[in-house]
Protein backbone atom coordinates (compact mmCIF):
# COMPACT_ATOMS: atom_id res chain seq x y z
CA UNK A 1 0.00 0.00 0.00
CA UNK A 2 1.40 2.99 -0.91
CA UNK A 3 1.65 6.00 1.49
CA UNK A 4 0.05 9.91 1.67
CA UNK A 5 2.16 12.25 0.79
CA UNK A 6 1.02 15.88 1.55
CA UNK A 7 2.23 18.60 -1.30
CA UNK A 8 2.00 22.03 -1.06
CA UNK A 9 -1.30 22.94 -4.03
CA UNK A 10 -1.31 26.38 -5.11
CA UNK A 11 -2.83 29.37 -2.97
CA UNK A 12 -6.56 29.12 -3.53
CA UNK A 13 -7.53 31.99 -5.51
CA UNK A 14 -8.37 34.94 -3.65
CA UNK A 15 -11.99 35.73 -3.28
CA UNK A 16 -12.15 39.38 -3.36
CA UNK A 17 -15.00 40.65 -1.01
CA UNK A 18 -17.43 42.62 -3.49
CA UNK A 19 -20.48 43.42 -1.75
CA UNK A 20 -21.04 47.11 -0.15
CA UNK A 21 -22.13 45.23 3.30
CA UNK A 22 -19.80 42.50 3.11
CA UNK A 23 -16.52 45.57 2.57
CA UNK A 24 -18.46 48.15 4.71
CA UNK A 25 -17.90 45.01 7.10
CA UNK A 26 -14.75 44.32 6.78
CA UNK A 27 -13.72 48.21 7.26
CA UNK A 28 -15.60 49.10 9.97
CA UNK A 29 -12.52 49.03 12.50
CA UNK A 30 -11.13 51.24 10.21
CA UNK A 31 -14.04 53.35 9.59
CA UNK A 32 -14.54 53.53 13.37
CA UNK A 33 -10.90 54.62 14.26
CA UNK A 34 -11.00 57.06 11.39
CA UNK A 35 -14.06 58.84 12.51
CA UNK A 36 -12.30 59.28 15.97
CA UNK A 37 -9.47 60.57 14.63
CA UNK A 38 -11.63 63.38 12.85
CA UNK A 39 -13.04 64.12 16.26
CA UNK A 40 -16.47 62.34 16.36
CA UNK A 41 -17.01 61.01 19.76
CA UNK A 42 -19.78 58.50 21.70
CA UNK A 43 -23.06 60.54 20.51
CA UNK A 44 -22.50 61.15 17.13
CA UNK A 45 -20.18 58.54 15.83
CA UNK A 46 -22.51 55.57 14.71
CA UNK A 47 -24.61 58.33 12.98
CA UNK A 48 -21.77 59.71 11.37
CA UNK A 49 -20.43 55.95 10.29
CA UNK A 50 -23.97 55.21 9.07
CA UNK A 51 -23.84 58.28 7.03
CA UNK A 52 -20.14 56.59 5.28
CA UNK A 53 -21.98 53.71 4.87
CA UNK A 54 -25.10 55.31 2.92
CA UNK A 55 -22.48 57.06 0.65
CA UNK A 56 -20.72 53.86 -0.27
CA UNK A 57 -23.79 52.14 -0.87
CA UNK A 58 -25.22 54.70 -3.47
CA UNK A 59 -22.16 55.23 -5.06
CA UNK A 60 -21.29 50.95 -4.78
CA UNK A 61 -21.75 50.61 -8.56
CA UNK A 62 -19.45 52.92 -9.89
CA UNK A 63 -16.47 52.34 -7.32
CA UNK A 64 -13.74 50.66 -8.54
CA UNK A 65 -12.70 47.51 -5.27
CA UNK A 66 -9.68 46.70 -7.04
CA UNK A 67 -8.43 49.88 -5.83
CA UNK A 68 -6.97 50.58 -2.55
CA UNK A 69 -10.34 50.93 -0.76
CA UNK A 70 -9.29 52.90 2.24
CA UNK A 71 -8.24 56.48 1.05
CA UNK A 72 -12.10 56.66 -0.60
CA UNK A 73 -13.40 55.56 2.76
CA UNK A 74 -11.05 58.42 4.54
CA UNK A 75 -12.27 60.82 1.73
CA UNK A 76 -15.94 60.34 2.48
CA UNK A 77 -15.34 59.76 6.30
CA UNK A 78 -13.62 63.52 6.12
CA UNK A 79 -16.46 64.97 4.08
CA UNK A 80 -19.22 63.65 6.34
CA UNK A 81 -17.10 64.91 9.89
CA UNK A 82 -17.16 67.94 8.08
CA UNK A 83 -20.47 68.33 6.81
CA UNK A 84 -21.46 67.25 10.17
CA UNK A 85 -19.40 70.12 11.61
CA UNK A 86 -21.21 72.29 9.35
CA UNK A 87 -24.56 71.55 10.52
CA UNK A 88 -23.32 72.10 14.17
CA UNK A 89 -22.09 75.44 13.57
CA UNK A 90 -19.40 74.97 16.06
CA UNK A 91 -15.66 73.65 17.09
CA UNK A 92 -15.45 70.81 18.75
CA UNK A 93 -15.40 71.41 22.33
CA UNK A 94 -11.85 70.80 24.33
CA UNK A 95 -13.78 68.76 26.62
CA UNK A 96 -13.88 66.19 24.13
CA UNK A 97 -10.37 64.95 24.76
CA UNK A 98 -12.31 63.06 27.24
CA UNK A 99 -11.28 59.64 26.00
CA UNK A 100 -14.29 57.92 27.39
CA UNK A 101 -14.87 55.36 23.94
CA UNK A 102 -10.72 54.80 23.17
CA UNK A 103 -11.85 51.71 24.10
CA UNK A 104 -9.13 48.91 23.74
CA UNK A 105 -9.14 45.04 24.00
CA UNK A 106 -7.29 43.49 27.04
CA UNK A 107 -5.01 42.00 24.71
CA UNK A 108 -3.62 45.71 23.98
CA UNK A 109 -0.62 46.81 25.74
CA UNK A 110 -1.02 49.52 28.78
CA UNK A 111 1.72 51.42 26.57
CA UNK A 112 -0.14 51.22 23.10
CA UNK A 113 -3.14 51.59 25.32
CA UNK A 114 -1.57 55.03 26.66
CA UNK A 115 0.19 56.16 23.72
CA UNK A 116 -3.68 55.74 21.62
CA UNK A 117 -5.27 58.05 24.70
CA UNK A 118 -2.01 60.39 23.93
CA UNK A 119 -2.67 60.66 20.25
CA UNK A 120 -6.33 60.98 20.17
CA UNK A 121 -6.09 63.52 22.28
CA UNK A 122 -3.55 65.30 20.61
CA UNK A 123 -5.23 65.08 17.15
CA UNK A 124 -8.46 66.71 18.73
CA UNK A 125 -5.63 69.77 19.23
CA UNK A 126 -5.07 69.91 14.92
CA UNK A 127 -7.32 72.14 13.10
CA UNK A 128 -9.64 69.07 11.20
CA UNK A 129 -7.87 70.56 7.36
CA UNK A 130 -4.62 69.66 8.34
CA UNK A 131 -5.30 66.58 10.30
CA UNK A 132 -7.15 65.21 8.15
CA UNK A 133 -3.40 64.87 5.86
CA UNK A 134 -1.72 63.84 8.58
CA UNK A 135 -3.94 61.42 9.77
CA UNK A 136 -4.29 60.05 6.04
CA UNK A 137 -0.27 60.19 5.29
CA UNK A 138 1.92 59.74 8.44
CA UNK A 139 -1.24 57.10 10.29
CA UNK A 140 -2.64 55.39 7.30
CA UNK A 141 0.22 55.75 5.05
CA UNK A 142 -1.12 57.43 2.03
CA UNK A 143 1.06 58.91 -0.56
CA UNK A 144 0.69 62.55 -0.27
CA UNK A 145 -0.16 62.40 -3.93
CA UNK A 146 -3.10 60.45 -3.08
CA UNK A 147 -3.76 62.26 -0.16
CA UNK A 148 -3.81 65.94 -2.68
CA UNK A 149 -6.32 63.94 -4.92
CA UNK A 150 -8.45 62.39 -2.32
CA UNK A 151 -9.20 66.18 -0.37
CA UNK A 152 -9.36 68.00 -3.36
CA UNK A 153 -5.80 69.72 -2.48
CA UNK A 154 -2.87 70.53 -4.41
CA UNK A 155 0.29 68.67 -4.04
CA UNK A 156 2.14 72.04 -2.79
CA UNK A 157 -1.05 72.53 -0.49
CA UNK A 158 -1.12 69.19 1.00
CA UNK A 159 2.87 69.15 2.04
CA UNK A 160 2.24 72.84 3.67
CA UNK A 161 -0.50 71.14 5.75
CA UNK A 162 1.16 68.02 6.71
CA UNK A 163 4.19 70.64 7.43
CA UNK A 164 2.24 72.17 9.55
CA UNK A 165 0.10 69.59 11.47
CA UNK A 166 3.22 67.49 12.04
CA UNK A 167 4.64 70.42 14.40
CA UNK A 168 1.09 71.22 16.07
CA UNK A 169 0.54 67.30 16.57
CA UNK A 170 3.93 66.26 17.81
CA UNK A 171 4.15 69.77 20.02
CA UNK A 172 0.33 68.51 21.25
CA UNK A 173 1.58 64.87 21.76
CA UNK A 174 4.48 66.43 24.03
CA UNK A 175 2.49 68.66 25.93
CA UNK A 176 -0.43 66.00 26.84
CA UNK A 177 2.59 63.70 27.55
CA UNK A 178 3.92 65.82 29.96
CA UNK A 179 0.45 67.16 31.54
CA UNK A 180 -1.11 63.69 31.45
CA UNK A 181 -4.38 62.81 29.71
CA UNK A 182 -7.52 64.73 30.82
CA UNK A 183 -9.98 62.15 32.49
CA UNK B 1 6.46 57.86 29.96
CA UNK B 2 5.88 59.42 32.63
CA UNK B 3 4.23 63.22 33.02
CA UNK B 4 6.30 65.77 33.75
CA UNK B 5 8.85 64.68 31.46
CA UNK B 6 9.99 66.01 28.07
CA UNK B 7 9.75 63.55 24.91
CA UNK B 8 12.68 63.38 22.28
CA UNK B 9 11.45 63.31 18.83
CA UNK B 10 11.85 59.74 18.39
CA UNK B 11 9.69 58.95 21.85
CA UNK B 12 7.12 61.41 20.02
CA UNK B 13 7.72 59.29 16.91
CA UNK B 14 6.97 56.34 18.70
CA UNK B 15 3.88 57.39 20.65
CA UNK B 16 2.62 58.48 16.80
CA UNK B 17 3.50 54.59 15.24
CA UNK B 18 1.96 53.12 18.54
CA UNK B 19 -1.14 54.81 18.65
CA UNK B 20 -1.99 54.42 15.19
CA UNK B 21 -3.14 51.00 14.65
CA UNK B 22 -6.46 50.29 14.02
CA UNK B 23 -8.64 49.20 16.93
CA UNK B 24 -11.03 47.07 16.81
CA UNK B 25 -14.47 49.12 17.28
CA UNK B 26 -16.64 47.81 20.45
CA UNK B 27 -19.00 44.67 19.45
CA UNK B 28 -21.72 46.19 20.74
CA UNK B 29 -21.25 49.32 18.04
CA UNK B 30 -20.13 46.54 15.61
CA UNK B 31 -23.43 45.04 15.72
CA UNK B 32 -25.37 48.27 15.87
CA UNK B 33 -23.89 49.86 12.96
CA UNK B 34 -23.94 46.45 10.85
CA UNK B 35 -27.74 46.05 11.73
CA UNK B 36 -28.66 49.77 11.08
CA UNK B 37 -26.45 49.59 7.61
CA UNK B 38 -28.53 45.75 6.51
CA UNK B 39 -31.20 47.81 7.38
CA UNK B 40 -30.78 50.77 5.07
CA UNK B 41 -29.66 48.20 2.35
CA UNK B 42 -32.97 46.27 2.65
CA UNK B 43 -35.02 49.41 2.65
CA UNK B 44 -32.99 50.81 -0.24
CA UNK B 45 -34.05 47.05 -1.75
CA UNK B 46 -37.51 47.23 -1.17
CA UNK B 47 -37.63 51.01 -2.54
CA UNK B 48 -35.93 49.53 -5.99
CA UNK B 49 -38.32 46.49 -6.23
CA UNK B 50 -40.85 47.09 -8.74
CA UNK B 51 -44.34 46.32 -8.20
CA UNK B 52 -45.99 44.33 -11.08
CA UNK B 53 -49.97 44.06 -10.60
CA UNK B 54 -50.30 40.54 -12.77
CA UNK B 55 -54.04 41.17 -12.14
CA UNK B 56 -54.73 43.93 -14.77
CA UNK B 57 -52.35 42.46 -17.13
CA UNK B 58 -53.28 40.95 -19.73
CA UNK B 59 -53.08 36.56 -19.19
CA UNK B 60 -50.40 36.43 -22.47
CA UNK B 61 -48.05 39.48 -21.43
CA UNK B 62 -47.81 37.47 -18.28
CA UNK B 63 -47.15 34.45 -19.88
CA UNK B 64 -44.40 36.09 -22.14
CA UNK B 65 -42.85 37.62 -18.49
CA UNK B 66 -42.69 34.39 -17.03
CA UNK B 67 -41.47 32.47 -20.66
CA UNK B 68 -38.27 35.20 -20.33
CA UNK B 69 -37.64 34.51 -16.77
CA UNK B 70 -37.16 31.02 -17.26
CA UNK B 71 -35.35 30.99 -20.07
CA UNK B 72 -32.76 34.01 -18.10
CA UNK B 73 -32.70 31.32 -15.23
CA UNK B 74 -31.27 28.72 -17.40
CA UNK B 75 -28.79 30.92 -18.63
CA UNK B 76 -27.85 32.37 -15.04
CA UNK B 77 -27.78 27.90 -14.33
CA UNK B 78 -25.97 27.08 -17.11
CA UNK B 79 -23.22 29.67 -16.58
CA UNK B 80 -23.33 29.07 -12.93
CA UNK B 81 -22.43 25.52 -13.74
CA UNK B 82 -19.66 25.93 -16.45
CA UNK B 83 -18.17 28.39 -14.21
CA UNK B 84 -17.86 25.81 -11.31
CA UNK B 85 -16.84 23.10 -13.97
CA UNK B 86 -13.87 25.29 -14.73
CA UNK B 87 -12.83 26.13 -11.33
CA UNK B 88 -13.13 22.09 -10.45
CA UNK B 89 -11.09 21.40 -13.27
CA UNK B 90 -8.55 23.86 -12.76
CA UNK B 91 -8.32 22.82 -9.22
CA UNK B 92 -7.85 19.14 -10.14
CA UNK B 93 -5.14 20.68 -12.72
CA UNK B 94 -3.06 21.81 -10.03
CA UNK B 95 -3.35 20.08 -7.00
CA UNK B 96 -3.13 15.73 -7.54
CA UNK B 97 -1.92 14.67 -4.02
CA UNK B 98 -4.91 13.10 -2.23
CA UNK B 99 -4.39 14.78 0.87
CA UNK B 100 -5.70 17.85 1.20
CA UNK B 101 -4.95 19.71 4.76
CA UNK B 102 -7.67 21.70 6.01
CA UNK B 103 -6.25 25.11 4.91
CA UNK B 104 -6.07 24.38 1.86
CA UNK B 105 -9.66 22.94 1.04
CA UNK B 106 -11.42 25.73 -1.28
CA UNK B 107 -13.50 28.34 0.58
CA UNK B 108 -17.30 27.15 0.54
CA UNK B 109 -19.67 29.78 -0.86
CA UNK B 110 -21.29 31.97 1.70
CA UNK B 111 -24.86 30.48 1.77
CA UNK B 112 -23.36 27.06 3.21
CA UNK B 113 -20.65 28.25 5.07
CA UNK B 114 -22.27 29.45 8.33
CA UNK B 115 -19.71 29.70 10.29
CA UNK B 116 -17.11 31.44 7.42
CA UNK B 117 -15.92 34.95 8.63
CA UNK B 118 -14.45 38.16 7.24
CA UNK B 119 -11.48 38.08 9.65
CA UNK B 120 -11.51 42.23 10.25
CA UNK B 121 -7.94 43.91 8.61
CA UNK B 122 -6.36 44.69 11.68
CA UNK B 123 -3.14 45.77 9.81
CA UNK B 124 -2.80 49.32 8.29
CA UNK B 125 -0.91 48.23 5.15
CA UNK B 126 -2.94 46.17 3.86
CA UNK B 127 -6.04 47.16 2.85
CA UNK B 128 -7.85 43.83 1.86
CA UNK B 129 -8.50 40.68 3.25
CA UNK B 130 -9.92 37.72 1.88
CA UNK B 131 -12.49 35.17 3.27
CA UNK B 132 -11.04 32.12 5.44
CA UNK B 133 -12.72 29.26 7.30
CA UNK B 134 -12.14 30.04 11.05
CA UNK B 135 -10.74 26.99 12.79
CA UNK B 136 -13.73 25.67 15.50
CA UNK B 137 -11.06 27.20 18.70
CA UNK B 138 -11.51 30.86 16.49
CA UNK B 139 -15.44 30.47 16.20
CA UNK B 140 -15.99 29.13 19.64
CA UNK B 141 -13.87 32.06 20.88
CA UNK B 142 -16.02 34.79 18.73
CA UNK B 143 -18.91 33.51 19.65
CA UNK B 144 -18.17 33.31 23.22
CA UNK B 145 -16.95 36.79 22.52
CA UNK B 146 -20.02 38.21 21.40
CA UNK B 147 -22.53 36.38 23.51
CA UNK B 148 -20.64 37.60 26.70
CA UNK B 149 -21.02 41.23 25.94
CA UNK B 150 -24.50 40.40 25.21
CA UNK B 151 -25.04 39.29 28.75
CA UNK B 152 -23.21 41.73 30.16
CA UNK B 153 -25.51 44.17 28.22
CA UNK B 154 -28.47 42.22 29.19
CA UNK B 155 -27.07 42.27 33.17
CA UNK B 156 -26.64 45.88 32.92
CA UNK B 157 -30.29 46.25 31.46
CA UNK B 158 -29.34 47.24 27.97
CA UNK B 159 -31.72 45.49 26.17
CA UNK B 160 -31.62 46.47 22.78
CA UNK B 161 -28.26 46.05 23.32
CA UNK B 162 -28.04 42.59 23.95
CA UNK B 163 -30.51 41.75 21.34
CA UNK B 164 -27.81 43.48 18.87
CA UNK B 165 -25.53 41.69 19.82
CA UNK B 166 -27.76 38.15 20.23
CA UNK B 167 -28.99 39.23 16.56
CA UNK B 168 -25.08 39.46 15.84
CA UNK B 169 -24.48 35.84 16.85
CA UNK B 170 -27.16 34.62 15.06
CA UNK B 171 -26.41 35.84 11.44
CA UNK B 172 -22.64 34.66 11.95
CA UNK B 173 -23.26 31.63 14.00
CA UNK B 174 -27.15 30.39 13.32
CA UNK B 175 -26.13 27.03 14.37
CA UNK B 176 -23.11 27.78 16.79
CA UNK B 177 -22.52 25.71 19.88
CA UNK B 178 -24.08 28.59 22.05
CA UNK B 179 -26.62 28.87 19.91
CA UNK B 180 -29.32 27.84 23.03
CA UNK B 181 -27.90 30.50 25.04
CA UNK B 182 -28.27 33.31 22.33
CA UNK B 183 -31.78 32.05 22.00
CA UNK B 184 -32.17 31.99 25.37
CA UNK B 185 -30.75 35.51 26.26
CA UNK B 186 -32.89 36.34 23.57
CA UNK B 187 -36.22 35.64 25.17
CA UNK B 188 -34.89 36.90 28.19
CA UNK B 189 -33.60 40.41 26.81
CA UNK B 190 -37.31 40.61 24.86
CA UNK B 191 -38.85 39.90 28.10
CA UNK B 192 -36.82 42.34 29.87
CA UNK B 193 -37.60 45.06 27.32
CA UNK B 194 -41.12 44.79 27.82
CA UNK B 195 -41.86 42.98 24.41
CA UNK B 196 -44.33 40.41 25.53
CA UNK B 197 -45.29 39.19 22.59
CA UNK B 198 -42.06 38.41 20.90
CA UNK B 199 -40.84 37.00 23.49
CA UNK B 200 -43.33 34.74 23.67
CA UNK B 201 -42.72 34.01 19.86
CA UNK B 202 -38.98 33.26 19.99
CA UNK B 203 -39.91 31.27 23.36
CA UNK B 204 -42.09 29.06 21.45
CA UNK B 205 -39.00 28.64 18.52
CA UNK B 206 -36.67 28.06 21.51
CA UNK B 207 -39.17 25.05 22.80
CA UNK B 208 -39.18 23.97 19.63
CA UNK B 209 -35.97 23.76 18.89
CA UNK B 210 -34.64 22.68 22.08
CA UNK B 211 -37.05 20.65 23.78
CA UNK B 212 -35.25 19.10 26.79
CA UNK B 213 -33.28 22.42 27.32
CA UNK B 214 -32.64 22.84 31.21
CA UNK B 215 -33.69 26.40 30.37
CA UNK B 216 -36.52 26.40 29.81
CA UNK B 217 -38.55 26.51 32.25
CA UNK B 218 -36.72 29.46 33.57
CA UNK B 219 -37.46 31.02 30.18
CA UNK B 220 -40.89 30.39 30.20
CA UNK B 221 -41.18 32.01 33.75
CA UNK B 222 -39.60 34.89 32.50
CA UNK B 223 -41.84 35.01 29.59
CA UNK B 224 -44.72 35.16 32.00
CA UNK B 225 -43.31 38.05 34.23
CA UNK B 226 -43.17 39.95 31.29
CA UNK B 227 -46.82 39.34 30.29
CA UNK B 228 -47.80 40.45 33.60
Amino acid sequence: MGYLRQVRSSAPAPLLETSCLGVYERELDYIYETLQRLGARSPEIEDLAQEVFLVLHRNWAELDISRPFRPYLFAVAFRVVCAHRRRKRREVPYEHLDPEDLTVGPEESLQSKQSARVLMAALDTVPLQRRAVVVMHDLDGVAIVDVAARLSLTRFGAYARLRKARKELASAVRRISREGVRR
Amino acid sequence: MRPGDELTDEEVAEIIARGSQVRRAPDVVRARLLARARGAVAAAERARAPTFNFERAPPRRVLRIAVAAIVLLAFAAGGAAAMIHSRATRAEAVEVAPVRSASQLPVPPPAQAAAAEVPAPRASSRPRSFHRVLTPQESYAAELGLLRGAQSEYASRHFSDALALAGEHARRFPNGRLAEEREALRVRSLAGAGRADEARRVLAAFAKRFPRSVLLPRLQESARTAED
